[in-house]
């Protein structure tokens, strides 16, 4: 009965590639932007992003991965760092460990927050289509789609295999201890759960002449490669050798 | 020239014992034959080996030798002479669908973009088989979102579009009602009558008996029998091979048991459907 | 036991339910039947507390499900997913009907003993060292169900409790829900099976668009043409020809049939 929500937001509507194009992009200035200013600043604009461009419940998923790791970021190094300090009202926080705090959770923020984008905004036919379009020979295409695939497909099931577990008495809710020891019986079920459907639909697609051989697949919906998309992804590209640039020059 | 020919066959999983053992038949073109079995018989190996799926995809070993129009299905040749042209259809109609379609169109439209067929062949041979199908209005539909019987006949429209010559068909029906039943049946006989070979599997003896021109009982991964389902499906046979009968045939066998020697009207064979029955018992 | 009342439910702003209201009593199996897209399957899970009611009430054995979510309901309620490979986590039957005792904390022997009946009442008995996913459909739904029983719950929830089974499955789960319910049980099945509905429920509700549109014994909605079923062919056989017979289930109609003069 629980069907998938048809993917929304801008990186449903844009051309395959270009979500594919800027998240890499996203990767690589969390790292070469100077600290810890840019990296943060990176994170803010890919949730505004998340809000503006019509997908903002990726933010509940980014959430859920980021807000710990920030927890545990600030700890290790802000609180638990040495070299000079300063006093922020009760605590005593390193100045440095902060800075290092501050700049990697800004580089963790901005790259969940656009993965999250990416995978949620997924189509798997239209980015095989747009694939072939450009060249990409069948068989990459297919295992790059279903790969990226698999990511929502293994979410829709782990809310399944919850409920049947929470069916049997698991308990979820409560306590983070409660979560996190729940999450081991749920991983069993789903691993082998999604394994074994793998199994059966390759044999449904092995006789849907997914391996055929000697023909070329017909792309049946290319998406269109509007002037908006080639221009975001040059600007991702410009914006990465940009970057490195300045490394080099400042 | 028979279109499925299984000569001595015999194969096991990686981690089993033997699943079928020195079967021998023949599943000619322009009919359907019915693989009868209780469960864990063979039946649904009996097929993945019919389509080459096993051992190829499964692993396993095969002995003796599998031909489908003439061609081994298990070899690379063999595959790639029959490319197209063999439809395989299992109970489980949500773990058939690509998973790349958006909509049902692009479903069915999925196995022709696979072979290269042109946008303008696809788009015609599409709507040809969503009509053949009774789903024309479902054709905007997100396949995930469909009932299991809708599903099932997106399944099934999927692999018509192509015309293929062989159906091997795993309980086709198990997860439809009364009507959807109704029209896979229908379908599965055109499609014999335009001189498809039909082998499928069941343990329905009552669309069995509805759909089969010849049924092979199998126990064990033996054949066991061979014959007109109408003439063995009322014999004490079914009942020692456990594979069972039509629910009429259960009752009718039920109610010999409890009579015993004293009930000579009972005795086998035992009626099969409701008409037969009403004359005997009345 | 189970009350519906007035239930409106909404599955992404479409509406599911529209004041549904029934009852499922003790010592009784229940039916639910309706083409697709009814709330069948959505009833069973407000009655697991899976989903909660926008409007309305459900309580099962006067509890609530207000608040609550499925593990609060674990102790009275068992619930047969329509997929099975969704619940099996364990790596062999018997560990796998094991495990909702021991998350609710009954001791070593009280489980061991629990397993081995429900092994037997479901015939595992010879696969109970087996990896579930190295059984067949038929028999992994089985353990699916088994697991369920060996807490013995005082209702179960079966969602197309015959799809994926064979025969012997079949005749083995209308036997089991008739041996809960003589023990005072009750059962809620939403089935698309007639021989099922025949051999194991007492009674039917027939939801259309969210609500109960009709109410009877199986052979009453059968005989109507519920969500296009049809009452079995053994049944109709035997009313056609004239037998007498205590019930319309499978050994009450062979007695009848053995009794008959020719």
């Amino acid at each position: 009965m629980s069907a998938p929500a048809a993917p929304e937001g801008l990186a449903a509507r844009a051309h395959p590639f270009t979500p594919l194009v800027v998240s890499l992009a996203v990767v690589a200035l969390a790292f070469l932007l100077p600290a810890p200013a840019g990296p943060l600043l990176l994170a803010a604009l890919l949730i505004i992003i998340a809000i503006l461009g019509g997908d903002p419940r990726a933010l509940i998923p980014a959430a859920w991965l980021a807000v710990p790791f920030w927890v545990l970021l600030f700890i290790l190094h802000a609180l638990l760092g040495d070299g000079p300090m300063r006093t922020l009202g009760p605590l005593t926080l390193s100045v440095h460990g902060s800075a290092l705090a501050l700049t990697q959770s800004g580089r963790f923020t901005a790259i969940i927050v656009a993965s999250v984008l990416v995978i949620r905004g997924f189509r798997p036919g239209r980015f095989v289509d747009a694939a072939l379009e450009a060249g990409w020979p069948w068989t990459s295409a297919y295992i790059t789609a279903a790969t990226l695939n698999a990511i929502p497909r293994f979410q829709e099931r782990a809310v399944r295999v919850q409920e049947a577990m929470r069916s049997r008495g698991l308990r979820v809710r409560g306590t983070l201890i409660t979560r996190a020891k729940a999450f081991v019986p749920l991983a069993l079920p789903l691993m082998l759960g999604a394994l074994h459907e793998v199994d059966e639909r390759t044999f449904a697609l092995a006789t849907r002449q997914v391996r055929a051989e000697g023909v070329s697949r017909t792309p049946l919906r290319p998406p269109a490669d509007t002037a908006l998309d080639l221009t975001v992804r040059w600007g991702a590209v410009l914006a990465v050798l940009g970057a490195i640039a300045w490394r080099f020059v400042a | 020239m028979s279109a499925i020919e299984f000569s001595r066959v015999s194969f096991r999983y990686p981690t089993s014992g033997p699943v079928l053992r020195d079967v021998t038949f023949e599943a000619p073109a322009g009919r359907v034959t019915w693989i009868f079995g209780p469960a864990g018989a063979g039946a649904s190996t009996l097929l993945l080996a019919a389509a080459g799926l096993a051992p190829g995809l499964t692993g396993g070993s095969l002995e003796g030798s599998v031909r489908i129009l003439g061609q081994d299905p298990g070899s690379r040749s063999g595959r790639g002479a029959v490319q197209g042209k063999v439809a395989y259809v299992t109970a489980t109609p949500y773990l058939q669908l690509s998973g790349m379609a958006e909509s049902v169109f692009d479903e069915v439209a999925f196995a022709p973009a696979n072979i290269g067929w042109d946008r303008a062949r696809i788009e015609a041979a599409v709507p040809e088989a969503l009509a053949r199908l009774g789903i024309g209005h479902l054709a905007d539909r997100i396949p995930e979102e469909l009932s299991g019987g809708e599903q099932q006949r997106v399944v099934l429209a999927a692999m018509f579009v192509l015309r293929p010559d062989v159906w091997l068909l795993d309980e086709p029906t198990s997860a439809l009602d009364g009507t959807g039943r109704e029209l896979v049946r229908a379908f599965v006989r055109a499609e014999a009558e335009r001189g498809c070979v039909v082998l499928f599997a069941t343990e329905d003896a009552e669309l069995g008996l509805a759909l089969a021109d010849e049924m092979v009982l199998l126990d064990e991964g033996s054949t066991v029998a061979r014959g007109i389902p109408a003439d063995l499906l009322g014999t004490e046979l079914m009942w020692a091979m456990r594979a069972g009968s039509t629910g009429v045939g259960e009752l009718a066998r039920a109610a010999n048991r409890l009579a015993g020697e004293r009930a000579a009207h009972l005795a086998p064979p035992y009626p099969l459907t409701v008409e037969a029955a009403v004359e005997r018992w009345r | 036991m189970i009350c519906f009342d007035q239930v409106r439910f909404r599955y992404r702003r479409d509406p599911v339910l529209r004041g549904l209201t029934f009852e499922g009593r003790r010592g009784e199996a229940l039916g639910l039947f309706g083409a697709n897209g009814a709330g069948k399957t959505t009833a069973l899970r407000l009655c697991m507390a899976l989903m909660h009611p926008e409007e309305g009430s459900v309580t099962v054995d006067s509890r609530s499900t207000a608040g609550l979510g499925p593990e609060d309901m674990v102790d009275l309620v068992g619930y047969l997913f329509q997929r099975p490979d969704d619940q099996l986590i364990r790596t062999t039957v018997r560990e796998e009907l094991a495990y909702g005792a021991e998350r609710q904390g009954w001791a070593p022997e009280r489980i061991a003993a629990a397993v081995a009946g429900a092994l037997e009442e479901c015939q595992l008995a010879g696969v109970a060292e087996t990896h579930p996913y190295d059984l067949a459909m038929p028999k992994r739904r089985l353990v699916a169900l088994a697991s369920i029983l060996v807490t013995d719950p005082k209702v179960l929830l079966l969602d197309e409790p015959t799809a994926l089974l064979d025969r012997t499955g079949r005749a083995l789960v209308a036997a089991i829900v008739r041996t809960r319910v003589a023990a005072g049980g009750t059962v809620i099945a939403v089935t698309h099976d007639p021989a099922f509905a025949i051999e194991a429920l007492d009674r039917g509700v027939a939801l259309e668009m969210g609500q109960v549109m009709q109410e009877g014994s199986p052979e009453e909605l059968l005989r109507s043409g519920v969500a296009g079923l049809e009452l079995p062919p053994a049944v109709v056989a035997a009313q056609r020809a004239g037998l007498t017979s205590k019930s319309l289930r499978m050994v009450d109609l062979a007695s009848a049939l053995a009794r008959h003069r020719s």
